[in-house]
This record gives structure tokens, sequence and C-alpha cells, in this order.
């Protein structure tokens, strides 16, 4: 009987104790498993600030985590806070209706000064805001200073000078532009940029059906990519390690998301050999634009209904929140009270302020998932042989895919 | 009293029925303690591999996309997209060629060096070699050959030397090549089990036969094509069965061997089915592929029962 009592008294107590801290951490559910520490870092700071800690849970890779996030909406047990991406893909995990609107949260959010319409727009669907920035990235070029100042370039303020410096950049024996078919997704980052400098008007169009592939906006951007490989711009699209190329300054410039520039410069390369401006219009008179990649974040409706889910999800928007992620990624998150994550993130943000660019949301994100990977599956063809009778065939494929899709729509 | 009559009296007498109620009850003990001791491995086949093989077949009769559709009967929808789907055709045909290269290469390979190094003195170490690859996982594999194969990868810079100019294929890019690599990996790596396998089959065939052949002035052909090889014929049967399954469900060398090549997703209805059901998220698509994989695995399985007994026949 005695021993029955301790034993019953010690459940208890341990009970008693695991009671407050477990009701004090959020899971934060990702793909992102090679930010795991630093979003732990945020996790740990939100529980130095506020009592409650994020503890982030990854999953492998994205196919996997898409997998246990269908599954667990399907039956009904959606995780309260977990990433996403935006775009088509976001629009049908809200259909879900396991999503909770943050419009309230956006609100203050705005009203703290942080934050702008144009970031809340990202994360919209039928006129309400379900989900915070994990991630706003532009997509921008990087470039390498010195060879730059070496060959007596200047940044590009239009399509001509960039082209320009392209061909003394290939006269020099250097290889202008890495491009890379690596891992299978990245083929379409030179296709979009192409299309939104040549055919901005097209370039939404291309994601709601109403532009074909095989149009004559597409075949112009098509022959433009081809003459820019027949010129030698490009580097090996077998390439397996574009991010260590331009690194070793195997490549002059680089098209990317600015939270590559962290990266780079952890890797080795001075912050001050860094350089990075927004890829010109090809076409004059056109509006400023850049294109943007969100990573939302979002909470489910039976997380929206957990004070301690949204006192996570406020700190991450939070200055400190935004500071934290900053310093521990180089990531920057839309929030202008917190401090630039670094200088090439501020150059970007003093350039947007200036002329006002326009966002566009990233192809990947924009294009119906259905289609996702099959049409970059084309645009990497293209890049191992990017001839235009290649490209012909890969238009009409890219197309028929494109029609058979929005036909069943 | 006539004899049934007796019969019955003596059964009476000895308490027959008793003997046999007693003779259930142990039975009924023996098949209970039979599957308490069972149990672990029902527990697992079922739970493993029962539920989810029924799971995966009810699943592709449901609209299950993504976050809808689960559990809403579809019919046979699913299994009437496949032949419109361009991509299921050309992972139907690709699966079909891996099949035919999976049983023909590794066999034929693994009969040569088996017969060479049947007799062979000191011919262990090479066996070992051989079969290094076997232990290897997969996955280990294809990254190692993905290098072997890159466009500066060793296979390009041996052909440069050979050559004597600079060699520059894709090997995993084209569409030409990308296949033939990735079996001759495949190969590569099963060939050895293969060896072993014919190997063990020969060592069990028995000497007289060869050795009254030799007697009767047979060459070695001759006795290869008419002693040796009937003979083998059940471990030959066994090891093409094997092959046959293996190529039929190869996933993990086109994974990551064909990471880069823009039609990874047609290399293989394994490989197809993964993308439909886990890159786009059509998990009852994806199901029913699994299911036609499954069945013709089946069939497989089952005309290997046939031909064995038949085969068994033949050698008895």
């Amino acid at each position: 009987m005695k021993l029955k009592g301790k034993l019953l008294g010690t459940a208890v107590g341990v009970m008693l104790a695991a009671a407050p801290a477990l009701a004090q951490e959020v899971q934060l559910f990702h793909d992102k498993g090679f930010w795991s520490e630093q979003l732990q870092a945020v996790g740990d700071a939100a529980g130095e600030a506020t009592g409650v800690t994020i503890v982030e849970t990854p999953y492998a890779n994205a196919e996997q985590y898409k997998a246990f996030v269908q599954a667990s909406i399907a039956s009904g047990e959606t995780p309260n806070m977990f990433t996403w991406w935006t775009g088509a893909t976001f629009a049908e995990l809200v259909s879900s209706g396991q999503i909770a609107a943050l419009d309230d949260l956006w609100d203050e959010m705005i009203a703290n000064g942080g934050y702008g319409e144009a970031s809340k727009e990202l994360f919209m669907v039928d006129g309400q805001a379900y989900a915070v920035p994990l991630l706003l990235a532009r997509w921008v070029v990087l470039y390498n200073k010195p060879l730059y100042a070496e060959l007596g370039l200047e940044e590009p303020e239009t399509w001509d000078q960039l082209m320009a410096n392209a061909d003394a950049i290939v006269a020099a024996g250097e290889t202008p532009f890495l491009a890379t078919v690596h891992e299978g997704w990245r083929g379409f980052i030179w296709f979009q940029e192409l299309m939104l400098r040549m055919h901005p008007e097209a370039y939404n169009g291309l994601n709601d059906g109403s532009v074909a592939y095989d149009g004559p906006e597409v075949r112009a951007v098509f022959e433009a990519w081809s003459d820019m490989y027949a010129k030698g711009y490009f580097s090996d699209p077998r390439s397996t390690e574009e991010f260590n190329d331009y690194v070793r300054g195997a490549g002059a410039m680089y098209l990317i998301g600015e939270w590559a520039a962290g990266l780079v410069v952890e890797a080795g390369v001075p912050a001050d050999d860094l350089g990075v401006f927004i890829m010109p219009n090809a076409v004059e008179g056109a509006p400023a634009a850049v294109i943007v990649e969100g990573s939302p974040l979002v909470v489910s409706v039976d997380g929206a209904e957990d004070a301690d889910t949204m006192e996570a999800l406020r700190y991450w928007v939070s200055a400190d929140g935004a500071n934290t992620w900053g310093e521990q990624t180089g990531n920057y998150i839309g929030n202008d009270s917190a401090n630039a994550p670094n200088a090439i993130v501020a150059e970007v943000n003093s350039d947007i302020a200036e002329t006002g660019a326009a966002a566009y949301l990233r192809w990947w994100e924009a294009v119906p998932p259905d289609l996702q990977g099959e049409l970059v599956a084309e645009m990497n063809r293209f890049m191992l042989d990017p001839t235009m009778e290649t490209a012909d065939d890969v238009m009409s494929t890219m197309q028929t895919l494109n029609a058979a899709y929005w036909a069943d729509q | 009293m006539d004899r049934a009559a007796k019969d019955i009296e003596l059964l009476d007498r000895i308490g027959m029925d008793q003997i046999a109620r007693n003779a259930r009850a142990r039975r009924r003990g023996q098949l209970g303690l039979g599957l308490i001791f069972m149990a672990p491995a029902l527990l697992m086949v079922v739970g493993v591999l029962l539920v989810p093989v029924l799971f995966n077949i009810w699943l592709s009769f449901t609209k299950w996309k993504k976050f809808t559709g689960f559990g809403e009967y579809a019919g046979f929808a699913n299994y009437e997209r496949m032949p419109s789907n361009p991509f299921f055709n050309e992972a139907f045909i690709n699966t079909a060629i891996w099949v035919g290269a999976s049983v023909v290469f590794p066999i034929a390979l693994g009969l040569g060096m088996a017969m060479f190094f049947r007799n062979l003195r000191g011919a262990e170490t090479f066996k070992n070699i051989i079969f290094i690859p076997r232990i290897l996982a997969p996955t280990a594999v294809g990254v190692l050959w993905f290098y072997v194969y890159a466009p500066d990868g060793l296979l390009n810079r041996g052909l440069g030397l050979v050559s004597g100019r600079d060699v520059d294929i894709g090997w995993l890019y084209n569409d030409a090549t990308v296949t033939p690599a990735i079996i001759a990996t495949f190969v590569w790596q099963t060939a050895g089990l293969v060896m072993v396998l014919l190997l063990l089959g020969l060592a069990a065939i028995p000497k007289d036969p060869i050795e009254a052949a030799h007697i009767d002035g047979a060459n070695r052909w001759q006795i290869f094509r008419y002693i040796t090889l009937p003979l083998l014929m059940p471990t030959l049967l066994m090891v093409t069965i094997l092959s046959v399954l293996a190529g039929f469900t190869v996933f993990d060398l086109l994974w990551v061997m064909g990471a880069n090549y823009p039609g990874q997703r047609s290399l293989a209805l394994a490989v197809f089915m993964y993308f439909e059901a886990f890159q786009k998220g059509s998990w009852a698509f994806g199901s029913a592929v699994a299911v036609i994989i499954g069945l013709v695995v089946l069939c497989v399985t089952w005309l290997q029962t046939v031909l064995q007994a038949r085969v068994d026949r033949m050698t008895r």
C-alpha cells in the first residue's frame, strides 16, 4: 500500500511538473530542415520573451511533408502551426476550411508600422489573409563586384546594359550567368525572369490559363533564352554545385532569392565583394517589378483558438522575432521596423522604395500545382538542349499539359 | 447380439465420446497456444502488410486528392485515367524495358561468371569482390554512379583517355542514354548475387551424369547445353522471377540517378506513382498505379509457382 501510494504521488508530481511545460510549447511543423537550428533559435527566443517556446518539427523533404499535412487535414487532425507555400498551392490549402483567417493580426501588424499592405496581399485568398510571412524573398541578381570593377562594368540599369555586361564578361573568358537543372526545380528561374522583363502583361496570364505556353510571348522568351545560350552567357546546366560555383567565382552573376546572400557570405565571399541589383526590364517604359517568393506560416482553425499558438505567432512577426530570424538566417519577413538582416536586403529594400517596384509572385508558387512539376521538367529539358528546335517541342508539350489542365477546371 | 451392437456397447463402456471430446479440447488448446506464439508475426503481417495493402486498394477507388475527396467513392475512374496519361504510358514502356533488361543482363553475366569461377582455384577473392556491390544500399550505389556518369566523371574521363580527346556525354541527362546507364548500374549491383545463387545451383548438380557424358565423348558445350542447363533450371527459374520482381519495383536507383533528368517521372511505374501521389497529391490515382504494379507482381508470382511445379516434375 505504501509503495502504491508513493508511485501514485510520483506520477501526480511528474504530471504537475510537466503540465506547465507542455502547455507553453507550440510545435511548428515545416519541411525546411536546413533551417532547423535557426528556427529553434527563434523558438527559444520566443520562450524567453513570452513564455511560449516554439518547438520546430522538421520533415526531411517537401514530398513527405506535403503527405503529412494533406493526410492530417483529410483526417481532421490539422497541426496547429505549420509552414506552406504561397500561390495556387496556398489557395488549395485554404479551401480545405481548416486554416484560420488572420486579418485581425494583420491589422495589428500594419497598424504597428512594421508591415505593408503589399506583404499581406501575398497571403490573401478571396479577400482574407490566412498566413504571416515565414519568408519574403525578392529574386535579384547577386554579382561579383571585383570582377565588375576589373572589367570596368557598372551595375546595369537597362536590359541593353545587362547584355553588354554579359558580352564583356564572355569576352574576358568568364561565364556571365549561373543556371542549372540540378534537383529538378530550377528550370523556371530564368523563364519567369525573362517573361516578366519581356512581357510583363502576360506574366500573370500564364497562371490562369489566359496565356498559352506556345503563344507569341512565350516564344519570344524562348528565342531570347536560346540566343543567350548561343552567346555563351550561361554555365553548364548539368552543374550540381551552382551555389558553390558562385562562391568559387565560376559565374559573374547569380539570379536567386535574396536569402542566398547570407549563405554566400557565410561560405567565404567577403560581404563587400557581393553586389546586388534587380533585373532591369527589357521593355522600355514597363513599370518597375520584382519577383517575390513568399513562404507562409499558417495556423489551423483550432490553433487560432489556442492562446499559446497565437502568442507564438505574435512573437514571430514582432520586430524581436524578425530580428532573431534575420540574424540567424539573413531572411527578411517584410517587417520594416526590424533591422535589415544584411546589406543586400537593405539595398533591395532601398531600391524597391525608390522605384516602387511592383511585386510579382514567383512562377513556382503561382502556377497551378498540378502543372508545376511537369512544366518545370520541360523547361529543364530546354536548358539541356537550348535550341529552338527543342524549344518548339517544349512549348508544344507545355501547352498540351496546360490546355488539358484548364479544360478540366 | 450382432457385431455392430457389440461395438457400440464396447464404445459406451470405454467412454469414446469423452476421448473424442478430450482430443478436441486438446487441439483447441494447442491452436490457442500456437496463435499466442504466432501473434507477434501475425500482427506484423496484418499491421504492416495486409492492412496497408487493403487500405491502398480502397484508396484507389476514392477521389482523394490533396485535402479533399478522402472516402468519396470514384468507382474505376482512377484506373480509366491511366491509358490517357502520356507519362503513365512512357513509364509502362520503360518498366517493360527494365524487366527485360533486369532478366537478361544479370542472368547472362551471372551465369557466365558462375561457370567461369565454378572450378577455378583461388576464385574466392574474385567472387567476394563481385558480390560486394550487392551489400551496398541502392541509394549509395546511385550516388556513387551518379558521379561516375557526371559530365566530368570517371566514365567520360576514361573515354577521353582512350579516345585521346575530350568526351562530354551527359549520360544521365539524355533520353537515349539515361535508362541504359542506370540499367548498367543495376546489372553491376545485382550480377554478383545472381552469380552466387547460380553457383549454389551448380554445386547441387550431381557429378554422375556429367562424368557419364564425358565418357560418352560429349564436349563442354554439349554437357552445358544438355546436362548442366536443364539441371540448373530450378535455380534459373527462381533467379528469373527475382529479377523480374526487381525490375518491376526498381525505384531507388532511378530516384537518385535520374534526379536531374527532366523525364524522371516516366523512368518507371514506381517513380511515376511516387510523383503522382507525393508530388501532385493525387493519392487515389497514385494508389491505383500501385495496385496495377501489385497485380502484375502477383501474376508473376503465380506464374513462378506454376513453372516451378512444372520444372520440378521435369527434373524429378
